[in-house]
């Protein structure tokens, strides 16, 4: 009997990891099928429609689940979740003697009371966390161009499996905000269904004060995240995010590090960040790098934007993305050939797109320079990738300054 | 002994010089003689009015080239060497234009996209000639960096050839006019030298203005396109210590330290000519220095003599600018170019035009004759023998600046190794219609490839 149970369980979780892999691959000729997968985690859709304050289709599915996950215990978690699949598996594998984290308390849901009250304050701190994410992000492997982007791309599977292996489904059972989210919702509807006790028991009580700790720590962080965001972005003079980014004090908090900008960029040069441009707080976070011979963020693309589960990159169409600010191309004229009278060159004129810049004749100093229109240029850097000057680049893309 | 084999022997006694150059020179003063019977411009109902008048025929050839730069030279040494009779007339002192006279003696673009030279042929046996010369040619075989030549030691290795091809070279000696039948086919050239008014007859004729005087005057039509004038100079005394930095910015063996590009650079601030202005040359402490130039009308004599007059004197002004920077105390003009750098001015009207399309999609020409190098966002790119025949007049080509292709890839085609390219693939084909008694729309592209091919020529 517990066979003829388990058996169908398994095949419909076999369905939906292949399912899954289908979506993220991209194995159907859907842009948007990526951010679909992502956002079929109710985790993340709930909280990225508060942080985002819209509802779209996504958060109208997630509360299908919610409303199902607080009648079945976590069968989001036992039927559909690949990561979920792939770690079952892999203890089955591992090392399952030890144990020594059954006595662990259920953190996953107070990460996931702390990220939704985060997500109110516009930061939702641990949304990374989401099994969903953290599943679609090695996909994105093969638009790594260094081994730092491969270690990054492939760290939060790989720490997941590894864990597995060594400790058995500790990572499922107790950390998961996802299956802690769920496990809030099932409680949360038998409180409401069985009869309300008058009598407060001492363990309810404790729950309770440890539910409003982390909701209190998510408000905190979220607050603190946005402020070290916005800070970074303005003494960073390198920092350039990814078209569609919304401003830097959400951006980090929004950012679920799925990398599935990564994987849709087929100029290669979106890149998980190691912490070296947007600090701790944008770790593994998307930015852009014109290190590439000839590959700047195309005119003729939008693929980014539209793969984005949570809004960190609001969706563009090919217009809007191009009006989109990456950042701002300014010119060295200490090293540009031009006004040095060192070539004859028009490298960066040439390949703008979008002729931003013109190399301009100054009839005062009798030089010529490289002037660029700051209306017409998005910092794109098809000029930073073009300009032969090395190993600087006389025009290169840099963080915009309001100023 | 060397010489007369070169020169396929044919010398007059006791002298060095070959023997069609003696009879080039006889026919020129004869024609002086006859000349001063000539009846001057007169005014006619307040009219200036020139009499109709007979010129006297300085020379008849099988090929005439119109120009001495680099697609001129490289055409008539290509052609001279099917055996066919060619005439080079060139409008200054020397031979080389703008490589030479405009100082323009950065050879770029050769290389392709990963950096494998791929011009060859006639400009890569005019390098190899200069690298045997001491302070002739620097950075060769280097790419992704660009050989630099000196213009003396150009000069010097192209008065050389030619004075031992057995060209008939004509000198200071000014193509003005196109000898057009009554069937529009073109049949020679008219020149103003100190000799005055003399024709030359010729059975094809190689346009290699740069201006595209030839064609023009003879009726082709073409596209008139103004771009940017500027005037290279050259300054001496550079420091070696400055210089290499000079040469760093594209270097990677000399990458540019300490101070520039290591920050923020301020929005809109111009910096006037630092201390490592120019690049380096194969003299030594000599830097060549490129000038832009406003936007001037090159077929306007009052835009060009503005800008001879105010070129000069603002580059003295610059030099003395650069002075005052540390290091550069000593710095001094050596020259500016003799002739101004006109990019571009008129552009074929050809049976194809090389289109930015083409070069943005790595279009493949059946009738290639070469590559250019690649350029900036452009890689690499076929140019096609179409684009060197005019679609209307017959028996011209062009080469050189003057082409048939769109603005931004004459902007390419313009520069010294491209132009040796199309000279010497017009060359090969006006040796081949003179050989197959052919136009040269209808000359045998197989032929002409596999003659390119056969000096050296890259065709992919």
């Amino acid at each position: 009997m517990t066979l003829l149970r388990r058996v169908p369980r398994r095949l419909i979780q076999l369905t939906c990891f292949v399912g899954a892999v289908v979506l993220v691959w991209p194995l159907v000729p859907w842009a948007i099928a990526p951010r679909l997968f992502v956002q079929m985690s109710p985790f993340v859709a709930l909280s990225s429609s508060i942080a985002a304050r819209s509802i779209g289709v996504g958060a109208v599915l997630a509360l299908i689940v919610v409303v199902a996950s607080s009648f079945r215990k976590r069968w989001f978690c036992l039927y559909v979740c690949p990561t979920g699949f792939l770690l079952e598996n892999a203890s089955r594998t591992g090392l399952r003697k030890i144990r020594w984290w059954s006595k662990c308390p259920p953190v996953g849901r107070y990460v996931a009371i702390l990220t939704l009250v985060g997500a109110v304050a516009g930061y939702p701190v641990l949304l990374w966390m989401d099994p969903l994410c953290i599943f679609s992000s090695p996909f994105a492997v093969n638009k790594a161009t260094n081994p730092i982007s491969v270690i990054l791309i492939c760290l939060g599977l790989g720490v997941l499996v590894g864990a597995t292996l060594l400790f058995g489904m500790l990572w499922c059972v107790r950390i998961c905000p996802l299956s802690g989210l769920q496990d809030l919702l099932f409680s949360a509807r038998k409180a409401l269904w069985t009869k309300l006790n008058a009598r407060a028991s001492s363990e309810k009580l404790r729950l309770a004060r440890r539910a409003f700790f982390a909701g209190a720590a998510g408000a905190l962080l979220g607050l603190w995240g946005r402020r070290l965001g916005a800070a970074r972005y303005r003494t960073s003079d390198t920092l350039l995010r990814p078209p569609g980014a919304v401003p830097e004090d959400r951006f980090t908090g929004l950012c679920i590090r799925c990398d599935n900008c990564v994987h849709a960029c087929p100029s290669k040069i979106i890149h998980p960040d190691t912490g070296h441009e947007a600090g701790l707080a944008g770790f593994m976070a998307p930015v852009i790098r014109y290190d590439r011979d000839y590959k700047y963020c195309l005119e003729t693309c939008n693929a980014c934007t539209q793969v984005c589960p949570t809004g960190a990159l609001v969706p563009l169409d090919l217009q809007q993305k191009n009006k989109y600010i990456i950042g701002e191309a300014l010119v060295d004229n200490n090293i540009c050939l031009v006004p040095l009278g060192k070539k004859e060159c028009d490298a960066c004129e040439r390949s703008c797109p979008y002729q931003a810049i013109k190399i301009t004749w100054d009839e005062e100093q009798y030089i010529a320079y490289p002037v660029i229109d700051p209306n017409k240029c998005n910092g794109c850097g098809a000029c930073e990738v073009v300009c032969p000057t090395t190993p600087a680049k006389a025009i290169r893309v840099w963080t915009q300054k309001s100023s | 002994m060397r010489r007369s084999i070169t020169a396929g022997g044919l010398f007059a006694a006791g002298s060095l010089m070959p023997v069609s150059s003696m009879l080039a020179r006889q026919a020129a003063r004869q024609s002086t003689a006859e000349g001063e019977t000539r009846v001057p411009a007169t005014i006619v109902d307040g009219k200036v009015v020139q009499p109709r008048r007979e010129l006297p025929v300085l020379q008849k050839t099988s090929i005439l080239v119109v120009g001495g730069g680099p697609a001129g030279t490289a055409a008539a040494f290509s052609a001279k060497r099917l055996g066919v009779d060619v005439t080079l007339v060139e409008r200054y002192g020397y031979l080389g234009g703008l490589a030479t006279g405009g100082l323009v003696l950065g050879i770029f673009p050769l290389y392709d996209r990963n950096n494998k030279q791929v011009i060859f042929g006639i400009g890569e046996e005019l390098m190899k000639k200069l690298d045997v010369l001491k302070y002739g040619i620097i950075d060769r075989n280097k790419a992704p960096i660009y050989p630099t030549i000196d213009a003396e030691a150009f000069k010097f290795v192209l008065a050389d050839m030619v004075l031992d091809s057995g060209i008939t070279a004509y000198l200071d000696c000014w193509g003005v006019d196109a000898i057009v039948d009554a069937k529009g086919a073109v049949h020679g050239a008219v020149f103003e030298s100190k000799s005055g008014r003399q024709a030359i007859l010729a059975d094809i004729v190689i346009d290699c203005s740069g201006d595209g005087d030839i064609y023009a005057a003879a009726g082709a039509t073409f596209e008139k396109v103004k771009t940017n004038i500027g005037l290279i100079s050259r300054i001496g005394n550079i420091d070696e210590v400055d210089m290499a930095v000079a040469r760093g910015s594209e270097d990677p063996e000399h990458p540019v330290t300490g101070k520039p590009g290591s920050g923020r650079p301020s929005k809109g601030r111009v910096n006037d000519m630092n201390g490592h202005a120019g690049n380096s040359t194969p003299a030594p402490h000599v830097n060549w220095l490129n000038m832009k130039g406003p936007v001037g009308d090159a077929l306007d004599v009052g835009d060009l003599t503005t800008m001879e007059l105010k070129h000069r004197r603002a580059t003295w002004g610059n030099v003395e600018k650069l002075r005052q920077k540390p290091g550069n105390e000593q710095v001094y003009l050596t020259e500016t170019a003799p002739e101004l750098g006109v990019r571009l001015s008129r552009l074929l009207d050809g049976c194809k035009k090389v289109t930015v399309q083409d070069i943005r999609s790595g279009a493949k020409f059946n009738d290639v004759i070469g590559y250019s190098g690649a350029y900036a966002n452009a890689p690499e790119f076929q140019i096609p023998y179409g684009s060197l025949i005019p679609s209307k007049v017959e028996n011209v080509l062009a080469a050189g600046r003057c082409i048939s292709a769109d603005f931004e890839v004459a902007d390419i085609t313009r520069l010294i190794p491209v132009c040796w390219v199309t000279g010497q693939a017009a060359g090969l084909a006006a040796a081949l219609c003179i050989q197959d008694k052919c136009k040269p729309r209808n000359v045998s592209v197989l032929k002409l490839q596999n003659l390119l091919r056969q000096q050296g020529a890259y065709l992919g």
